[in-house]
Order: C-alpha cells, then sequence, then structure tokens
C-alpha cells in the first residue's frame, strides 16, 4: 500500500514537506515515494497528504495506479476543451 | 514608524497634507509618490518597483527559491517553464537559498544599480518558509546594503509576519484580487488549508480572511504593504475599486492593478477557456477610477520570478547557476562601489526631481492651455531622457500630455510577447504588431526613426519624432504637445481616438 509520484511532476517541492511519514525525497528526474516508508496518511489524516496539495492532474497514483487527482479536477478546465485548445495550437 | 493600525476610515495622514502636489494639481508627471505621507515616502522613492522615476535608475532582482504553492490561480500554470516567456511564476533555474545569497551578491557587484532583491515564487514564498528566510536571513547578514521585498497570496501571512519582521524586510506585496468570496470562488480553484483541499467558495473565504489579517498584522508591525490586483474583465474589474478601498482604509500605500496575462499556450484555466485580458484603456480607466482612494502604481512590469536588471530589461542570461560558480565576488569591495554609485545616482535624482518641479511650477505660470489630453509613446533606456532607437526598443513607455501637464500612463511591449520568428500568426510583421501596440498614441518619441517604419507610423496616423534625443522625457512630451496644439491638431478629436479628458 503506497502512493507513486509520475513523470508529470513539475518538482515543486509542495508534497515534501506535508508527507507525515516523510516518504517523499527529492530525486532526478523528479521527486519520489519511498513505497516502504509510504503509510498512504492511515491514522494520521483522512486525506492523502501529498496529493492533497499537488497541483498537477495525474502526477500521484494511489497503490492501484489510477490518479488520486484526475484531469479537470484541480484547474477546472474540462478535458475536452483542454485537448481542444492544444490541437488548436498545434494546427499552427 | 506609526502607521493606521485597524482603522476602517483613512487617517489624515494618508491623505498627504504635506505631500508635495497632488496629481491634478501638478504640472507635469503625476507621481504615485505624491501622496504618500514623507516618513514612507522616504523609504520608497529609490525603489524601483514602487518608484515611477526612480526606475529609470535603479534595478531589481528576484531569485526563484520558492516552488512549493499552497493555492491555484486560474492564471497560473504550474507546469511552466520558458525562457523566452515573460510573466510572473515562470522561472528557468530553481535555486537552492545557497544558491540564491551567490547569484544576488554576484549581480550586486556586477550590476551596482541593483538595490532590491525580492523573493516572487515561482509558487508561494511563504508556502515555502525555510527556503525563503534562509535566504533573508543570510543575505540580510552578508550584504545588508540590499533591500529585501517579498511578495505572496497571503494565505500563509498570518504565522509568518512575526519571522519577517526579524528580517531586514520593510516591503510586503500581498496579492489581493477580490474581497468577496464569491468572485474568489472564480479566481481560485482550491487552496491547502489545514492539512486538505479546499475547493470553491469555502476555499476563497479562507484565503480572503487570511490575506486581510495579514495585511493588518503587518501594518501595526510597521511593515509598509503594498496591493497587487490582477484585473480580469468581467470578473472582477468592477469590484477592484472596492478592494482598492478596503485595502488603503487598512493602511496600505499602494496599488497595483495589473491586466490580466491569459494565452491558450500557457495552458491556464483563463487561456484555455478563452478569458480575455483587460485593453490598455480598460486598465487606465480602472486605475484612474481607484486613483482617486489610493495611490496607483502604473509602471509595474509583471516580472518573471527569476528577473535581473532594470525593470523592462533582463539580464538573467548573464547570470546562470554555471556563470556565477565560476565568478570571484568580493563583496565588502563591491559594497564601497556600491555605496559611491548610489550616491551620485542620488544626486543625479535630486537634481532632476528638483528641476522637474521647478518646470511644474513654470508651467503653471503659463496660460492654460484648452486643449484635449493626447498620449504620446517614448523610447527610453532608463536615465529618464528619451535615448533610444525606434527600431531597437523593446517597450515603449506611454504618456499623457494634457493642459494639466505630462503623467505616466503605462508601458506597452513592442516586441512579440513569446519572441520567436519575425513573422508571426496572422503574418503581420515585428514592425506592423510594434505599430499597432501604439494603437492609441498620436506621437512616438525616440533617439532616431528610420524611413520604413517612419511611413508606417505616419500612415497609422503616429507622428514619429526624432527630435528630443537625450532630452528629459516630461519636457520632450509637452514640447511636443505645445507644437501640436500650435499647430492647431488638438483642437477637434480624431475620430478614431480616445481622449480620456
Amino acid at each position: 500500500m503506497a502512493v507513486s509520484i509520475i513523470d508529470l511532476c513539475v518538482n515543486c517541492f509542495a508534497c515534501e514537506p506535508v508527507c507525515p511519514s516523510n516518504a517523499i525525497s527529492e530525486q532526478k528526474p523528479h521527486f519520489m515515494v519511498d513505497p516502504k516508508k509510504c503509510t498512504e496518511c492511515e491514522g494520521d489524516f483522512p486525506v492523502f497528504q501529498c496529493a492533497s496539495i499537488c497541483p498537477i492532474e495525474g502526477a500521484i497514483l494511489d497503490s492501484f495506479g489510477t490518479a488520486i487527482n484526475p484531469p479537470g479536477s484541480l484547474t477546472g478546465i474540462p478535458p475536452e476543451k483542454m485537448a481542444e485548445a492544444m490541437a488548436e495550437l498545434q494546427s499552427h | 514608524m506609526q502607521l493606521p493600525v485597524l482603522n476602517d476610515t483613512p487617517s489624515p495622514a494618508e491623505h498627504g497634507a504635506k505631500g508635495g502636489c497632488s496629481a491634478s494639481s501638478c504640472g507635469t508627471t503625476e507621481n504615485q509618490m505624491d501622496t504618500l505621507p514623507d516618513s514612507i515616502r522616504e523609504k520608497v522613492q529609490n525603489h524601483p518597483c514602487y518608484s515611477e522615476d526612480a526606475h529609470h535608475y535603479f534595478a531589481r532582482m528576484h531569485v526563484a527559491v520558492a516552488p512549493a504553492c499552497n493555492i491555484q490561480c486560474h492564471y497560473c500554470n504550474r507546469k511552466y517553464d520558458c525562457a523566452n516567456e515573460s510573466r510572473p511564476g515562470v522561472v528557468s533555474e530553481l535555486l537552492t537559498p545557497d544558491q540564491a545569497v551567490k547569484k544576488t551578491m554576484a549581480v550586486a557587484a556586477t550590476i551596482p544599480q541593483m538595490t532590491v532583491l525580492g523573493i516572487a515564487g515561482p509558487g508561494d514564498p511563504l508556502a515555502n518558509p525555510e527556503r525563503t528566510f534562509e535566504t533573508f536571513r543570510r543575505l540580510s547578514e552578508e550584504a545588508p546594503d540590499i533591500k529585501l521585498c517579498v511578495s505572496t497570496n497571503g494565505l500563509a501571512l498570518p504565522d509568518a509576519v512575526e519571522e519577517l519582521s526579524k528580517h531586514n524586510i520593510d516591503h510586503v506585496t500581498i496579492t489581493i484580487n477580490t474581497v468577496d468570496p464569491e468572485i474568489g470562488a472564480k479566481i481560485y480553484p482550491w487552496i491547502f488549508w489545514k492539512n486538505k483541499r479546499i475547493k470553491g467558495v469555502k476555499g476563497a473565504k479562507i484565503l480572503i480572511e487570511q490575506q486581510q489579517k495579514g495585511l493588518e498584522m503587518l501594518i501595526a508591525k510597521g511593515i509598509l504593504v503594498k496591493v497587487n490586483s490582477v484585473m480580469i474583465p468581467g470578473v472582477n474589474d468592477e469590484h477592484l475599486a472596492e478592494v482598492s478601498r478596503v485595502v488603503k482604509s487598512k493602511g496600505a500605500f499602494l496599488h497595483n492593478v495589473m491586466p490580466l496575462i491569459a494565452e491558450a499556450e500557457h495552458g491556464t484555466f483563463y487561456g484555455v477557456m478563452g478569458q480575455r485580458g483587460p485593453t490598455p484603456d480598460e486598465l487606465q480607466d480602472l486605475q484612474d477610477s481607484c486613483s482617486g482612494d489610493m495611490n496607483m502604481m502604473r509602471h509595474c512590469r509583471q516580472c518573471r520570478a527569476d528577473a535581473v536588471g532594470l525593470l523592462g530589461e533582463d539580464r538573467g542570461d548573464e547570470f546562470t547557476l554555471d556563470k556565477i560558480e565560476e565568478m570571484d565576488i568580493d563583496y565588502q569591495a563591491a559594497m564601497e562601489k556600491r555605496k559611491v554609485i548610489h550616491q551620485a545616482i542620488q544626486v543625479e535624482m535630486d537634481s532632476k526631481r528638483l528641476e522637474k518641479a521647478a518646470k511644474a511650477e513654470q508651467h503653471k505660470q503659463e496660460p492654460k492651455l484648452t486643449t484635449r489630453p493626447v498620449l504620446m509613446a517614448v523610447a527610453t533606456s532608463g536615465q529618464g531622457v528619451i535615448n533610444v532607437h525606434f527600431g531597437h526598443a523593446k517597450e515603449f513607455l506611454i504618456y499623457e500630455a494634457s493642459p494639466e501637464g505630462v503623467r505616466f500612463i503605462s508601458h506597452r511591449k513592442a516586441d512579440q510577447y513569446c519572441g520567436g520568428d519575425s513573422t508571426c500568426g496572422d503574418g503581420e510583421s515585428v514592425l506592423q504588431l510594434t505599430i499597432r501596440a501604439l494603437a492609441g498614441c498620436e506621437a512616438v518619441l525616440c533617439s532616431k526613426v528610420g524611413y520604413e517604419p517612419w511611413e508606417m507610423l505616419e500612415a497609422a496616423g503616429i507622428a514619429p519624432n526624432g527630435e528630443h534625443a537625450m532630452e528629459p522625457i516630461e519636457e520632450a512630451v509637452m514640447a511636443v504637445y505645445k507644437e501640436m496644439a500650435a499647430a492647431g491638431k488638438l483642437d477637434e478629436k480624431p475620430e478614431a481616438l480616445r481622449a480620456n479628458a
């Protein structure tokens, strides 16, 4: 049972100090969770602390590999609207 | 120093009983310093970010030591890092406090006019208290001749006030976009607060309460507070006059209303959702309407969180980590040199200020014109004089000349925002884009203007003028205004132009 940080991470340091288990550390190319230390905040907090401050959708996965903050959940930008804008930019 | 504390009505001291001339009676440049009490004016008059005339002489830098943030704003994208972009929250290299101290001292030794070090991100400085305060602590010890500033969204501010007051920090900037949680929910999708992500109106309400509490606590400590607001048309534009009134009543000394920057390619909520920024006219109208209650700031360049140099220039490339590593700085020697240079600048600024005041007095004695106001663009690289070739100008300063005198209005970028090649988007040339950026201006004053732009400027109804090279800006603008008046060009209001009398 552990969360993981994947390569969408932008290295903003926000998660590192809020982890109650000191399971997160600065690594190259991005921050990593030590699965041996991660408790999924059980006993400390009702919600994942790292995923509650992380600003990047999809950067932190739960133990099933599912994004805790799915697309659109943090920025409020509907995913289809984002896809549309990106397609529009690439066509130029 | 004494500042008004927690009062709901502005104290008489703030009305600037002693504070020079008011904007409307002053012959030349409306200066946002004019209505400040002397005690505050003394502290800020040489600060490039606070004083319009000081920003022609003194430089500033930001060090990017604070990556984490505790809120999300709809105009910010935390994924961004682009060398060609210039806007807040964008940086190229994140620094450790140790690297930041080295960089600051390297810049201070190389650019002696640099007097101010700010920490402004790319996240929120107070959401990174250890990195931010370590940098401040070391700089107040090792480089005591540098003024320290910090800007914050305010969420963590009440907890940081005590620590802030221990360092050499006498200015704090709080970004306050609203005092209404309903409006706040349209700007801030979430905050991280007491171990939870809180969305919507509830989150915005906490943020607003923390901002106001922090503002009050800073004022009570005698720390100067400037308030930044991002003007978002249709969201908080009509509400910002209220924000201005509230923050002034609590003792903030300066309000900086900045235009929203939103493009789809930035990947921000506002950019992707097509929220537009204000036009220069809309921004100016709002700043003018707030200026009756509050000292407004108009020369802000919305710097990157790692900008270096005079406002309007960025010399960050000269001070990358690998370059500062090779520099050997003797800061004691640098401080001696800096002191001499600062004194020389002070003498020059003081004499210019006296000259300006004398000109203003002289202007008052002259028969008053009854002509309409005119906007003019000026190309300058500093020192308060017209000294840049039209084709070399990266930005233009916009001044308004009227029978009341000359006042600074804003700056406009000349080159394409993202850099890029000579044609961009609709196939417009950089020259065409530059001329479009000068819309509303009737003259452009520079040290020289080439043949091609000359013709295009004339065709666009903007009179090119290279006759005032190396002259002080306000004097030159007034001279051109008088020439236009004498030539009968100001009797009628041209159709396409707006004259906001």
